[in-house]
């Protein structure tokens, strides 16, 4: 694929055309991802139900008015299709954060988790859990909790790196690792202490994340939310790439990239933190995600940004159908089931093709 | 166009690197800077072209500071070719290349036909048409630098600089790089380690020595055996070839 494109630059125009007719064909999937798996699920709903309830929700079409209520609409309405559309949400936000964390600190290594920003996430909830932190937030404190120890956590690792210099690649990453090992010794020495064991056990199902819980009002926030944070990235790719650079690079190409570093930092842990809050902590989606479309699209941020995020979302809706369908009558938890096959997958490709995962390609 | 630095002063915590640097280049000219390592020649070179800021001191292009400018305004009258160029992700040389275009983009443009032009062009001028479709990551020391002027080139400033350009290269490339250079019609400030390269392309030289300057001229005023002794501790003898031009015999 690449060479095909690469090779179509050479007639002087852009490789348009091949990026083009791929963002449709991965919308497309997209359109039918979701509509496909709104019919799995463990209630038995048959394909025409399911499509009758959506027919009626959209079009408000009379022929399907029987379908309005009842428990056929609510599963569907109201439990399967919030969820799929968070998992494109979860998905989509992920992977583009991926992308940019791995730019902002200019390690291919990174996702939004090495930032510090999971385990700050894992604190905020372990404290709501435990010890019932922010129960004036209303019923989904767990999950507000989380989202204020992801961002807190961002803010903290941004503000630690820019002590005594300014913020560069290597100290992100280290003040990350730093503020990340406190806070997991606060979370353990939280659990340890309080001894409690289905609180214990009801942060383990959290930190291993779920979609279960999706709602509307829910997605109704952060699906925008998400689609709006990938628009913006995707018009900073000049940006991007030059960060790749590096920062002395990048000034006599014409960017000062210190500024920007941090407004990325920013949006990025506010759609992680969004996502953490509706989901839980779902790891490796963004690390697997931005180097497999790396290997097939190349590192220009043009074409990664928007291939990301659709292929992230795309990833995430089947990740999630596979969690209902495989335990009769249980859900595995996301987290697990993505490094079940995330983990294979990113080997098989990175043993198939000379990648170099930013290194010397082998 | 002229490019000047004015009393540049620099410290690292105790230890001053620039002590008071003036340097002028005239329009077109080709000015190297000779040094010792650890003279501050890559110092200096780094406070004209902003990655760092000097403690005292400015830097001008055609009497306007350079801190009066945006990075990209200045990225548009100066490209950089510098001494290390490692890149910890995946591109194609065409990409590497493109990014030269940069300065000259606004913040949504797109990249046009001209711009592929002018990076065909300026891959033409190196030698690496045929790498455009290859991963930058895989070329030899020599071909990066080579793509790494051709970025430079892209980016169509009246003056170039360079960091010791050739460190990597074999002689043929040595040659032919410079003699790229030299061709282009621009303003050029290179630190350049071998005196003999620097007598063969510079038009005049600046010498430094613990962030001084301690001599100015064009490289038959300023290689003399004398000088060379008092920087380098060597000895050595300055001789003309048949064809009238400068050669430094080391002992």
């Amino acid at each position: 694929m690449k060479l095909t494109v690469r090779r179509k630059g050479k007639k002087k125009t852009v490789p348009i055309p091949a990026f083009i007719s791929a963002l449709v064909i991965l919308l497309s999937l997209l359109i039918i991802s979701v509509l496909a798996a709104i019919t799995f699920g463990n209630a038995e709903i048959s394909v025409k139900e399911v499509y009758s309830v959506i027919a009626w929700e959209i079009f408000r079409d009379e022929r399907f008015s029987s379908y309005a209520s009842g428990a056929v609409h609510d599963v569907v309405w109201l439990i399967r299709f919030p969820r799929v559309l968070l998992a494109v949400a979860v998905g989509m936000g992920l992977s583009v954060c991926g992308v940019i964390m791995q730019a902002v600190v200019k390690n291919p290594l990174a996702d939004p988790y090495v930032l510090g920003i999971s385990s700050g996430a894992s604190l905020g909830a372990t404290l709501a859990i435990l010890f019932g932190f922010g129960t004036f937030l209303g019923s989904n404190s767990v999950g507000i909790m989380a989202f204020l120890g992801a961002v807190a956590t961002s803010f903290a690792v941004l503000f630690l790196s820019k002590i005594g210099g300014t913020s560069n690649a290597g100290r992100l990453i280290l003040a990350g690792m730093a503020v990340s090992a406190v806070c997991s010794a606060f979370s353990n020495f939280a659990i340890y202490l309080a001894n409690d064991k289905n609180a214990t056990s009801e942060i383990m199902f959290w930190t291993m994340g779920s979609l279960a819980s999706a709602k509307w009002e829910n997605v109704r926030v952060i699906l925008p939310i998400m689609i709006l944070g990938t628009a913006i990235f995707w018009t900073q790719f000049r940006n991007l790439n030059l960060m790749l650079l590096g920062d002395e690079t990048s000034v006599t190409l014409g960017t000062d990239l210190h500024k920007v570093r941090g407004k990325y930092m920013i949006l990025s842990s506010l759609m992680v933190g969004f996502a953490v809050y509706a989901a839980g902590v779902i790891g490796f989606v963004g690390l697997v995600v931005p180097h497999a479309v790396r290997m097939i699209f190349g590192t220009d941020h043009k074409l990664l940004i928007p291939i990301s995020a659709l292929v992230g979302s795309i990833f995430l809706i089947w990740a999630d159908v596979l969690c209902r369908i495989i335990l009769k009558n249980s859900e595995l938890p996301i987290g697990v089931l993505i490094s079940l096959i995330g983990a294979p997958c990113f080997i098989y490709l990175m043993v198939r093709r000379s990648y170099g995962f930013g290194g010397e390609r082998t | 166009m002229k490019i000047s630095a004015k009393e540049i002063q620099l410290s690292y915590g105790a230890a001053r690197i620039l002590n008071g640097l003036n340097l002028t280049t005239n329009t077109k000219e080709f000015v190297g800077l000779i040094g010792p390592n650890g003279s501050g020649k890559s110092t200096l070179l780094k406070c004209m072209y902003r990655v760092l800021k000097p403690d005292e001191g400015y830097v001008e292009i055609d009497d306007t500071p350079i801190d009066a400018m945006s990075y990209k305004e200045s990225a548009r009258k100066i490209a950089v070719v510098a001494q290390h160029n490692y890149y910890n992700f995946d591109f194609s040389v065409r990409e590497v290349v493109l990014m030269g275009r940069s300065p000259h983009k606004k913040a949504l443009e797109r990249d046009n036909a001209k711009d592929y032009e002018i990076v065909r062009q300026s891959l033409e001028k190196v030698g690496m048409t045929k790498f455009a479709d290859r991963s930058f990551s895989t070329l030899s020391g020599g071909e990066q630098q080579r793509v790494i002027l051709a970025r430079a080139l892209a980016q169509q400033t009246p003056c170039l600089i360079l960091d010791e350009p050739t460190n990597h290269l074999d002689i043929t490339h040595q040659l032919q790089l410079l003699k790229i250079v030299k061709q282009l019609d621009v303003t050029v400030i290179s630190a350049i380690h071998d005196l003999n390269i620097a007598a063969m392309f510079c038009d005049r030289l600046y010498v430094l020595k613990e962030g001084q300057i301690v001599a100015e001229g064009t490289p038959r005023e300023v290689l003399t055996s004398k000088l060379i002794r008092e920087i380098y501790q060597v000895d050595s003898e300055v001789v003309n070839d048949s064809k009238g031009n400068l050669h430094i015999l080391f002992y």
